[in-house]
């Protein structure tokens, strides 16, 4: 089959980009062997929260900084004015899907963990920030933190125990409340695995909405504010949060939860059901093996599926992640990039990969390796030339760490939108 | 201890992802869901196969899981394949018939006005369901009075005009039901310029692997591995079928699960609509006249496993006047032979449930789809009629 | 300052120490264990975890082997529920020796082992994932066991009959009156109180850590360390236990352990101020596995879950400062003869399987400065969850409702004490720990009976975190339980939770490439990215 351009990758970066290119009217493809990372993230935006291990508050202005000190960072490469139209980009197109995103007006704002801790992020959906969440926060009194009898994944005392330490909630009372729900026992009883997926189907029905919102009510008792672990719904999740806040007359707040995340979930629908709606094509499940290139330039890829029948594009972006996505791949003592055998940023010495601790100060080294690429996110083969017409974004790339600098998804969806802008001015050339 | 090869189940890291996408796992919380069923839980077997739980015969096999997996771990393969290595073996006589495609197919054929009349009557239904455990519920398909195979025996000098050959496995469900479909695979092949050979082939396999009957089903592999080798006029020809479940099991199962060894076809095989894209795509594309019909696809759950949605959708695009609206992939629930037993039968339904809702609120004048048993599902539950993507096509040629 | 009283003072949990405790409690002797970290967590927790036959040890050192075997015996008797009797297997490779075929058997049958010659047909059917080029095999009664849950199950006997055990309790010195002990001073450190204990008679089975422990006495205990690396692969790559039939050396023994499999081992001497910072080198991970591979196949596809490395602790008898005639045997010294001070006892050398005869030993030896007439009991009475031996396939039927897969898991590990775990109420038997199957039941009872202080500990009570995931998914459900069923703060399971994750780390760290390289991005990526772990500062 033949494509204007094929995207390799289809997480946060890949559908980005994807919906660039197919609202242009190239014919698009996302090639996706998996389900991405968004099924284990906060659900929220996270452009630049920590610089040199010190919070970010104002992250347009550390851009500036780090664009200006660190040539190699996928930020500089991208701009800080590309940074924020892609950012808009990003937010218009969830919101045609209903999934609308909030922020601080430039300033990062902190949205609450499992384990009560505070981390900067740019934009949030509604049940985590907005305006009503803004103007509270500092007047709050009492919070109460709730867990559902039989979720394993969130315990709600070491959240209150973590989240009073904060100054921010210096004055504030918080308590750690477990409900039972009659709907939820009857679950249990069935020796199943029982996760964050399960209880949100159960918000999906009306009826428990109202149970749930009264059962709150009642644990509440005249809090401001309830916290609980993101369940409230994977597709009517703003009429449900609507619904509970009216009927309980509380603010409703929702904390991301060990995997899987509905927040990261509802971001994945949206983004994929958008590229649907504008055509793009989803082959999901299947992996890039093999890619045939004459001159530095791709001409066909081949998949796990179709060994022998080549896709066909124009262009091509690579957006398969870092190792848990299979982006990059670690031996004994190497690692490459299965796809194209892409010139890599990395240690050989194993030793080198990892840092001493888990929580060291400075993060591993590891989550910075990656593909090397020109200014224009352009790879580079293992002789060193320029593949032409292939263009990387996302975790893939080097130089960065997602984790220490909490920018994860901003640069995804940055890096996705600058490679996506230059397939689009070629393509529109080539016409 | 068993002689351990092909493991995949130790890639996998834990993310849950498989959990999310699992049709059963939603339905029902009689399932513990395919992370627990596969992965983790067959380490444990491995130790010792007295830990197995029973609740994973709730695993239909769509391999959504897989789908959904991002570190290649083959989790619907490793629950079927602990299903038959590990648990009791016992004879059940209507998973013998159910799988038994062959042989309830030209039995059905040869006495289709009253197998037809029968299977339809609330009484045998009553019967069936009280006996042999078949819900009363479920409609059977109709048996055709003639086969696909004798049909073609006639055709077969007609195709020898055709320099270039294509193998086509039809599959059981054309032989023996619906053998129109077979003549539409024919048609289209024609109007390509491509004759057609069929082989003296037997089912798939496909029910024999999900009943247990894995020792029948490797006999079949073999003999269809066998005799579709030499059916190919050359080593480069096709092997095309268009039935989703077939072509997986030939191009997947009989290696993966059945661990047979594929090689002399593996190459050859294409579903069909990938076949035919790729014809038109390289400039052999007929006169097709405009179908101004409504349609709504559904992807079945086996197509979306062998990567090949993208090219029946692309195949219907290229039909003048018709407008596709194409369904968010779900699950149709009958999963085969599981939607034809008491036990699973209302898991089936509510599985489906989603996909029926959807197609409801689409409205189209008919839902296409390119496997048999989501046909039926479909067809029973919603009051759309179902056409194979072939269908169309041969309907626009003429 | 609290202070207790009592007649031994046991230093030391590791299965010797657990073993005399015991030992001492069944004869009516009151005892009291102070154990600096936890339970089996110095060179026992560093055990391969096999059962011998002996076979390994008939050529070169018969008395070992002899004692070997015959403890084998016992243990399966008394403490079935720690042991699989899964048979060994000695595999002569195209490269090795063959004449050393014969003189293994020899020696086995000298010692009374049970060994016999198999064809490599025979050999193979038992152990399909063999290295099919083997030349000739031999059958052997080897075993797996769980050294946690042996030392565990001591323990726990000792407590339900009145003795005392007193964990992450460090004993900084020993107190002498003249030339007589009179106790230890010890620091508990999560109490972070001083106390003292007062005995006429202390027993040092602290293994190495015992040249520090005399040296506060006075008395000059010389240790040569020598640290042996372990690899351990995910999932259970054999079913029998295979060795290497050759002269011992490096990597030559595979030995399977509940739901994984363990290459052992190495020989590296290491100086004595090095002890607490033993890590595995690159060389020794690539002996173990390219050694691995040759017995079985399939260890160069399989996933490498950890490594680590104990340290074996071989002792010098009266005067041999050189390191040269150490024997591996065991080593029973009464420093009233060699060093003048009455009442202080070491045991020490060995190995996990003939613990139980090392207590022995001892505690006739502790028996007899006390006057105390009472006989050994140990290789009679069974350990606790060893006292009825009923199969699976009952207990899946007692249990039925609950997952077969769960009863398996909780009875493999707690033998009988299954039914002080599991029960059909709905909320017990929900998973904390996917992979090794641990119940929220068993979290429980292992925080209210077996001595559980953090993470860690429970983790060698009960598996969790022992699986593929090393923690991802159960340390923090497992963490949150330790508020509600221990007497933990929120903030304290918090920090508890953060340590286990550096300790899981600790292992993986040496092979951290492939689908490990994978698990702990994805881990860390939970832990630090999403929870902000890092950010939580400790307790001044």
């Amino acid at each position: 089959m033949k494509f204007d351009c094929i995207i390799i990758g289809g997480g946060i970066s890949g559908l980005t980009a994807g919906i660039r290119c197919v609202k242009e009217g190239m014919h698009t493809a996302i090639i996706s062997s998996g389900m991405s990372a968004l099924h284990f993230s906060s659900g929220s935006i996270d452009v630049l929260g920590y610089l040199n291990n010190k919070v970010v508050y104002k992250p347009f202005e550390a851009i500036d900084t780090l664009t200006g000190t660190i040539a190699q960072h996928p930020y500089t490469k991208c701009g800080k004015p590309l940074i924020i139209e892609a950012l808009q980009f990003f937010k218009q197109e969830c919101e045609t899907q209903n999934l609308y995103l909030y922020d601080n007006e430039n300033i990062n704002h902190f949205h609450v963990t499992a384990l009560g801790t505070l981390k900067p992020t740019y934009f949030s959906q509604r049940s985590v920030f907005n305006e009503d969440v803004y103007n509270r926060f500092k007047k709050m009194k009492k919070i109460v933190i709730v867990n559902f009898e039989g979720y394993r994944d969130f315990h709600p005392q070491l959240a209150a125990s973590q989240l009073k330490k904060q100054a921010l909630f210096a004055n504030c009372q918080i308590v750690a409340k477990s409900i039972e729900m009659p709907r939820l026992q009857d679950l249990t009883k069935h020796p199943h695995e029982f996760r964050s997926i399960d209880i949100a189907r159960i918000f999906e029905d009306k009826e428990n909405v109202y149970t749930i919102a009264d059962a709150i009510r009642l644990a509440a008792e005249g809090a401001d504010f309830v916290v609980i672990p993101a369940f409230m719904g994977i597709h009517n999740f703003n009429e449900i949060h609507n619904v509970m806040q009216s009927r309980t007359r509380l603010l409703i707040y929702e904390v991301p939860t060990l995997p899987p995340s509905i927040l990261g979930l509802r971001i994945d629908n949206a983004l994929k059901s958008r590229f649907a709606q504008l055509g793009g094509v989803y082959i999901a499940g299947d992996k890039v093996v093999r890619a045939d290139y004459t001159n530095d330039v791709v001409q066909a890829v081949y998949t796990a599926n179709h060994p022998e029948n080549p896709l066909e594009a124009k262009f091509y972006i690579l957006s398969t992640g870092s190792f848990f996505s299979g982006g990059m791949v670690s031996e004994f003592n190497n690692m490459y990039e299965p796809v194209f055998k892409l010139k890599l940023h990395y240690e050989p010495e194993r030793s080198k990969w990892y840092s001493p601790q888990f929580f060291y100060s400075n993060s591993h080294p590891f989550l910075e390796y990656g593909v090397v690429t020109d200014e224009n996110l352009r790879p580079y083969d293992s002789k060193d030339n320029i593949i032409q017409n292939v263009y990387c974004s996302g975790a893939i790339l080097a130089h960065y760490n997602p984790i220490r600098e909490g920018c994860g998804s901003g640069v995804a969806i940055g890096t996705a939108y600058k490679a996506a802008n230059q397939i689009v001015s070629l393509y529109k050339l080539m016409r | 201890m068993i002689k351990l090869e092909n493991i995949s189940f130790d890639h996998c890291i834990k993310c849950t992802v498989c959990t999310i996408y699992c049709p059963v796992a939603r339905v029902t919380h009689l399932y513990p869901g395919p992370k627990q069923s596969g992965p983790d839980t067959e380490r444990l077997r491995i130790k010792n196969p007295e830990l197995l739980d029973i609740s994973l015969k709730y695993c239909s096999n769509c391999k959504r899981c897989e789908i959904a997996c991002p570190s290649d771990v083959k989790i619907a393969d490793i629950i079927q394949t602990a299903k038959w290595r590990y648990s009791k073996k016992e004879f059940r006589i209507r998973d013998f018939l159910l799988s038994r495609t062959d042989l309830m197919g030209t039995f059905g054929t040869m006495f289709s006005p009253i197998v037809n009349f029968f299977t339809h009557l609330g009484i045998v239904k009553f019967f069936l369901d009280f006996i042999f455990q078949i819900p009363k519920g479920r409609t059977f398909p109709n048996y055709a009075s003639t086969t696909f195979k004798k049909w073609f025996k006639e055709k077969r000098k007609y195709q020898n005009k055709y320099l270039d050959k294509i193998v086509y496995f039809h599959g059981c469900y054309v032989n023996y039901n619906y053998p129109q479909l077979g003549k539409d695979v024919v048609k289209v092949l024609n109007a390509l310029g491509k004759g057609v050979i069929i082989t003296k082939e037997k089912c798939c396999g496909v029910p024999l692997i999900a009943n247990g009957y894995i020792k029948k089903a490797q006999k079949h592999g073999r003999h269809n591995i066998r005799v579709l080798s030499k059916a190919l006029p050359h080593e480069q020809a096709k092997i095309v079928s268009a039935s989703s479940s077939c072509s997986l099991a030939l191009k997947h199962e009989y290696p993966n699960l059945l661990e047979l060894d594929n090689s002399p076809i593996a190459n050859n095989i294409a579903y069909i609509t990938q076949y035919v894209l790729e014809e038109f795509e390289k400039g052999n594309i007929p006169q097709l006249k405009a179908l101004n019909y409504t349609v709504a696809y559904h992807s079945p759950c086996h197509l979306e496993r062998m990567g090949n949605v993208a090219f029946t959708i692309e195949l219907l695009r290229k039909i003048p006047g018709l407008t596709l609206k194409i369904l968010h992939s779900e699950c149709c629930g009958i999963s085969g032979t599981y939607g034809f037993k008491n036990e699973y039968y209302a898991i089936s339904l509510a599985v489906g449930s989603e996909l029926f809702k959807i197609i409801e609120e689409a409205k189209p004048d008919f839902v296409v789809t390119d496997c048999e048993t989501c046909k039926w599902q479909i067809e029973m539950n919603t009051k759309y009629k179902v056409v194979h993507p072939i269908s169309l096509l041969a309907e626009a040629l003429e | 300052m609290k202070t207790i009283e009592t007649e031994v003072i046991i230093i030391g949990g590791g299965a010797t120490g657990c073993g005399v405790l015991r030992d001492c409690t069944l004869r009516g002797i009151k005892a009291v264990l102070i154990e600096k970290n936890d339970i089996a967590s110095g060179t026992t927790g560093r055990n391969h975890g096999l059962l011998h036959s002996g076979a390994r040890y008939a050529v070169k050192d018969l008395e070992s082997a002899t004692e070997c075997i015959q403890e084998n015996r016992i243990l399966k008797k008394i403490a079935w529920h720690c042991i699989e009797p899964t048979g060994g297997l000695f595999v002569t490779l195209p490269e090795d020796d063959p004449t050393y075929h014969n003189r293994l058997l020899e020696a086995c049958k000298f010692a009374g082992i049970d060994a016999k010659e198999i064809s490599v047909k025979k050999a193979l059917e038992i152990e399909p994932n063999l290295n099919p080029n083997i030349l000739s095999a031999i059958w052997v009664p080897d075993g797996t066991i769980d050294p946690f849950r042996l030392a565990s199950a001591n323990i726990l006997d000792s407590v339900e009959r009145g003795a005392f055990v007193f964990t992450h309790t460090e004993v900084e010195r020993i107190m002498l009156k003249q030339n007589q002990v009179a106790g230890v001073q010890c620091y508990d450190k999560v109490a972070k109180e001083y106390f003292e204990v007062y005995a006429p008679i202390i027993v040092n089975a602290s293994g190495v850590w015992g040249q520090h422990l005399c040296s506060t006495a006075g008395i000059e205990l010389k240790m040569f360390p020598s640290k042996g690396s372990m690899v351990i692969i995910d999932y259970r790559i054999n079913n029998v236990v295979v060795n290497r039939c050759r002269v011992p050396s490096d990597g030559d023994i595979i030995v399977p352990g509940d739901t994984v499999s363990l290459i052992g081992t190495t020989s590296r001497k290491i100086p004595y101020d090095k002890i607490e910072e033993l890590v595995v080198d690159d060389d020794e991970i690539d002996v173990l596995l390219a050694d691995g591979e040759k017995l079985i196949p399939n260890v160069s596809k399989a996933r490498v879950l950890r490594a680590y490395c104990g340290v074996r602790p071989l002792v010098a008898v009266s005067g041999e400062m050189d390191g040269r005639e150490i024997s591996r045997g065991v080593v029973l010294i009464d420093h009233k003869e060699r060093d003048n001070v009455q009442g202080l006892i070491t045991i020490a050398g060995g190995k996990l399987m003939t613990y139980r005869l090392m207590a022995q030993m001892t505690t006739d030896l502790v028996a007899k400065r006390l006057e105390n007439k009472n006989r050994c009991l140990t290789h009679k009475i069974p350990l606790p969850g060893s006292e009825k031996r009923v199969g699976y396939t009952k207990k899946i039927k007692y249990f039925s409702g609950i997952p077969n897969s769960v009863v398996g898991s909780t009875h493999y590990r707690h033998g009988e004490r299954v039914h002080n775990i599991l029960s059909l109420q709905k909320r017990n038997y929900g998973l904390i720990c996917e992979c090794e199957m641990v119940t929220l039941g068993e979290v429980e009872y292992a925080i209210k009976n077996l001595k559980v202080k953090d993470l860690v500990d429970l983790r060698r009570r009960t598996r969790i975190g022992m699986g593929p995931c090393q923690g991802e998914l159960c340390a923090y459900r497992a963490a949150g339980l330790f508020t509600e069923f221990g007497e933990f703060t929120p903030d304290t399971s918090t920090k508890l939770l953060k340590d286990f994750l550096e300790e899981r780390f600790k292992g993986m760290k040496p092979v951290l490439w492939g689908d490990g390289l994978r698990e702990f991005e994805f881990t860390y990526w939970i832990y630090q990215g999403l929870f902000g772990l890092g950010l939580v500062e400790e307790e001044q």
